[in-house]
């Protein structure tokens, strides 16, 4: 039996039938083609397939499609805006801190929703925001780097708009 | 030297923007129009006769489109190995026998996930369980029971030997008696994963003609090809292996496996496309890890620390089927002879079957365990000897230009600068010893300093043996670059564009790469042996200076110059001196087509490495060639250790290394880094538990690898070996797996720095210290 689930991801509003105990992962990967969040343990271990909750970083691996119709739901597909690339994004890209990339997308959305909050964070806070994403290519070191220098630019951007 | 404008910069690779964003389409994240799911039969047992194998209920169960077992097979058998001396030993599908849990006996193409799941559940298999054996030791004995007959060459009496590789030169009894020192130690390894996150997975479509398409995670997709179609039964021009990009391998994604295989034998009898995604627990249970080895080493030096002579024993438990296991005893010897001069060396390395999973390459393949052997053991002697372990290794590191007893050359080798330079950096001397001389009540964290050293070869002729690329221009001075490297992660697609970027004088931006297809692109010696910046750099290099020469020659032609007056810069030519009156490449390519007869300007370059060798090296006597390019590192660790909880933590790596001239130190520093901490997970963290052939901890949550909070600080010193000139041919060594051995030698040194515990095995847990330390019972 189906249910009929009402989801709105990247701003956009979605009908979907689906099976009562179908995850978020599954609908956005097999049913929304959003395919950026990845699969890559099934159980909440390794944070691959991390998309943001009303800008909280949850595991879309672990959660009903079905619990998440009054949320919404960013993918790293819906995180620029037009072609641009986020800070987060640019400075992952300068630091080194992408190679085979399985674990960017996740990634990215753990480090956008720590300094959306936080733009200064200490290395110990930016470390707890990405406990939960596991990276085997780079060893982690670029990646705090590139969260560092991800934030320092999302601040002068804001304090340079603001003194205009 | 002239001057570079792509090479050798920390260029942005090509692939990031994808990436970032998430459009990078991985084999997981393939579909076409109507693709079944497929699932995998596996044995539950060890070690079984398959007295029958009843599939007739999974066929006619709901969903369900095809179902396969060895009987819709042709019974050809592959091997990571197919030579002569070691045919393959691997059926696709089992036929009347299994040798391991998880071994593949059949699969299913249905619908969805849970008609195929069902249906695995309706096939019936009718097992008689047989003895097994795990251990390689109690696999080696007389009585053990037979996995395999033993290799027909080897002479002992020894059951289940699936290989053996014999090397010697010298005389080393003659060399342990003139020995001041002998010392003879045992050192042990543990079963470690890859790692990798994508999980395998294989999307297979076979066409009504006649064709099958494939994409697949994997480290390069000739050999894929190759595989399939042999033992599929398939022209090789009927199998294209599509590229995806690969999240992440390490060795792992090599061999043939029996989901690409399933995939597109369900595929092919279904007529629909089919993809197998394995799950994580499959991963753990029922693929291949890395090769634990057994190191026997016995070591004789003079009173100055100057070895003399050096025996090795090495027994790898190579799991049910050869895999890579025989490879790994040929790495094994090399691995132990490389760094150092031993004048007298003797070397036996034995693979034995077992009834556990297959094993595959795993980034060092082998020389993460030789080198913690060979290092410790090290260590050991200079503390004898009162000699400290740089002068020690200084003493017996390589120098340029020495030949190997195989007939390599180590070239320009600066193994001696790793050691001088990564012991300064550290102040090595000033911190070693230290700990170990304040007394007890000196407080509960000790901290120790340790070093290793290794190296590793870059590319060596295994099939496609050779990397060709071509480079075309196009009408609006912009290039493309063809290529079959499979970029992994590493960046192979961004290292070769700036090959050619600088040999043409195009934007690194402005080349688009083409990889990685069967079919669109020239064959390529694939991302697994170490060879790519060399034998794929050196291809596109070529290929690069054919569209050179062709753009000088048209320019002079248009510019009425001499051609070695035409330079080339940013799209442009100019003549020497007047870089005001430039000619743009568009008008170059649109001339060129005028002049020469529509000749649109294209470039083929192939390289092989040792063009002069028929082929590999004997991996049961060494003999041959090996390699062409030797990187060198020296790599000290400082660690801490919890004299309470026996905890030790690796604070700062540091990697002194030659990899020759580094194309990209951005991406440089990733392998490093990315290997570093792959190391610590070694040392620590990581422990694929087994017991009687089944693993115990199938999942991240009980198999720890690295988080972001075990990370260390790692920190990199070039020497730079080799140079780089536009038109010459280039060498670079390795920078993707030589760095994780080392490292972990240099990590159990410094443990035995800080507390004074020697570990003659891996992991380094809390147990083996605090036993050591004698507080624990």
């Amino acid at each position: 039996m189906k249910i009929l689930v009402e989801l709105s991801v990247n701003g956009e509003r979605f009908e979907i039938a689906t099976n009562p105990h179908a995850t978020l992962l599954e609908v956005l990967r097999n049913q929304l083609g959003l395919t950026g969040a990845k699969e890559a343990c099934g159980t909440g271990e390794c944070g691959s397939c991390t998309v943001l909750a009303d800008g909280r970083p949850i595991l879309a691996c672990l959660a009903l499609a079905a619990d998440y119709q009054d949320c919404e739901i960013t993918t790293i597909e819906g995180l620029q805006a037009g072609s641009t690339l986020t800070p987060v994004q640019e400075s992952f890209l300068e630091k080194g801190a992408v190679q085979c990339g399985f674990c960017t997308p996740g990634m990215v959305l753990s480090a956008t929703a720590l300094l959306k909050k936080n733009p200064a964070p200490t290395l110990d806070q930016i470390r707890k925001a990405l406990e939960g994403n596991l990276c085997r290519c780079t060893g982690y070191n670029k990646i705090l780097e590139a969260v560092r220098a991800a934030g320092e630019k999302m601040s002068q951007e804001a304090s340079g708009s603001s003194g205009q | 030297m002239s001057e570079l404008d792509y090479v050798g910069k920390p260029v942005l690779r090509k692939d990031g923007p994808e990436k970032v964003t998430g459009r990078a389409l991985y084999t997981v994240d393939m579909r076409l129009p109507g693709t079944l799911v497929g699932r995998i039969l596996r044995s539950p047992h060890t070690h079984a006769r398959i007295v029958n194998i009843d599939a007739s209920r999974a066929e006619r169960a709901p969903g369900v489109k095809a179902v396969v077992t060895h009987k819709d097979s042709l019974g050809v058998k592959h091997g990571f190995v197919e030579t002569r001396r070691y045919p393959a030993d691997q059926n696709c599908l089992a036929e009347d026998k299994v040798r391991f849990v998880g071994e593949e006996i059949a699969a299913v193409a249905a619908v969805d996930e849970y008609a195929a799941e069902e249906a695995l559940e309706l096939i019936h298999v009718e097992y008689e369980p047989l003895r097994a054996v795990f251990d390689p030791e109690e696999a080696m004995e007389r009585d053990a029971p037979e996995i395999h007959p033993s290799h027909p060459k080897v002479r002992e009496p020894f059951r289940n030997i699936a290989g053996k590789t014999e090397s010697s030169w010298g005389d080393v009894e003659k060399g342990f008696d003139d020995s001041y020192l002998v010392l003879e130690n045992r050192f042990d390894s543990h079963l470690r994963t890859h790692g990798y996150l994508e999980p395998q997975a294989t999307l297979a479509s076979f066409e009504p003609a006649g064709k099958l398409n494939v994409w697949t995670s994997s480290q390069g997709p000739f050999i894929k090809r190759s595989k399939l179609a042999k033992t599929l039964g398939l022209p090789m021009s009927a199998v294209r292996i599509h590229k995806a990009y690969v999240g992440g391998a390490f060795g792992g994604k090599i061999d043939l496996f029996g989901h690409e295989y399933c995939a597109s034998l369900l595929s092919m009898k279904a007529g629909r496309p089919v993809k197998i995604v394995a799950t994580r627990e499959e991963v753990f249970t029922a693929y291949r890890h890395g090769q634990p080895l057994i190191v026997h080493v016995k070591t004789g030096v003079k009173k100055d620390g100057t070895l003399v002579a050096q025996r090795f024993r090495v027994i790898n438990n190579c799991g049910a089927y050869r895999g890579s296991g025989v490879v790994v005893i040929f790495l094994a010897w090399g691995f132990a002879m490389l760094p150092y001069r031993i004048p007298n060396l003797e070397y036996e390395g034995y693979a034995v079957y077992t009834n556990n999973p297959v094993r595959a390459p795993q980034r060092g393949h082998g020389a993460p365990q030789m080198r913690f052997a060979v290092e410790s053991q090290l260590d050991m002697i200079a503390e004898q000897l009162g000699i400290d372990p740089i002068e020690i290794r200084l003493k017996n590191a390589r120098q340029p230009g020495e030949e190997l007893p195989n007939g390599d050359n180590v070239h320009n080798c600066g193994l001696a600068d790793c050691i001088r330079k990564a012991a300064e950096h550290t102040e090595f001397k000033q911190k070693y010893g230290k700990s170990r001389q304040t007394p007890e009540s000196a407080g509960r964290y000790r901290r120790g300093i340790g070093i290793g050293v290794s190296s590793y070869f870059g590319g060596s002729l295994i099939y496609p043996n050779s990397s060709s690329v071509v480079v075309k221009m196009n009408d609006d001075g912009t290039a493309i670059l063809l290529t079959g490297a499979m970029d992994i992660g590493q960046g192979a697609e961004t290292i070769l564009t700036q090959i050619v970027a600088e040999e043409i004088k195009v934007p690194v931006e402005e080349i688009q790469v083409i990889a990685a297809d069967t079919e669109s692109t020239p064959i390529d010696i694939g991302s697994w042996i170490s060879g790519n910046a060399y034998v794929s750099g050196n291809a596109a290099r070529v290929a690069g200076a054919e569209v050179r020469a062709k753009l000088i020659e048209i320019a002079a032609d248009e510019m009425e110059a001499r051609q070695e007056d035409i330079v080339l810069e940013n799209k442009t030519a100019y003549v020497k001196g007047s870089p005001d009156r430039r000619i743009p490449y568009s008008e170059l390519v649109a001339a060129s087509v005028r002049k020469r007869r529509g000749d649109s300007i294209i470039g083929n370059g192939h390289w092989r490495t040792m063009r002069d060798e028929p082929h590999h090296p004997s991996l049961a006597t060494t003999k041959g060639r090996w390699s062409e390019n030797y990187a060198f590192d020296a790599q000290v660790a400082e660690v801490e250790v919890d004299t309470e909880t026996g905890k030790a933590r690796l604070l700062r790596a540091v990697t002194a290394h030659d990899c020759g001239f580094p194309i990209n130190p951005l991406l440089v520093e990733g392998q490093v880094d990315g290997q570093v901490s792959m190391a610590l997970g070694h040392a620590f963290l990581e422990e694929v538990l087994m017991k009687d052939g089944r693993t115990l901890n199938p999942n991240w949550l009980e198999y720890k690898m690295p988080s972001i909070h075990n990370m260390a600080v790692s920190e990199h010193l070039d020497v730079v070996t080799e140079s780089y000139e536009v038109g010459r041919p280039y060498r670079t060594k390795e920078v993707g797996e030589g760095y994780v051995s080392a490292i972990l030698a240099a990590i159990a040194n410094a443990v035995y720095d800080a507390v004074g515990v020697r570990l003659f095995s891996t992991p380094f847990s809390p147990e083996k210290i605090l036993q050591a330390l004698g507080k624990l019972k």
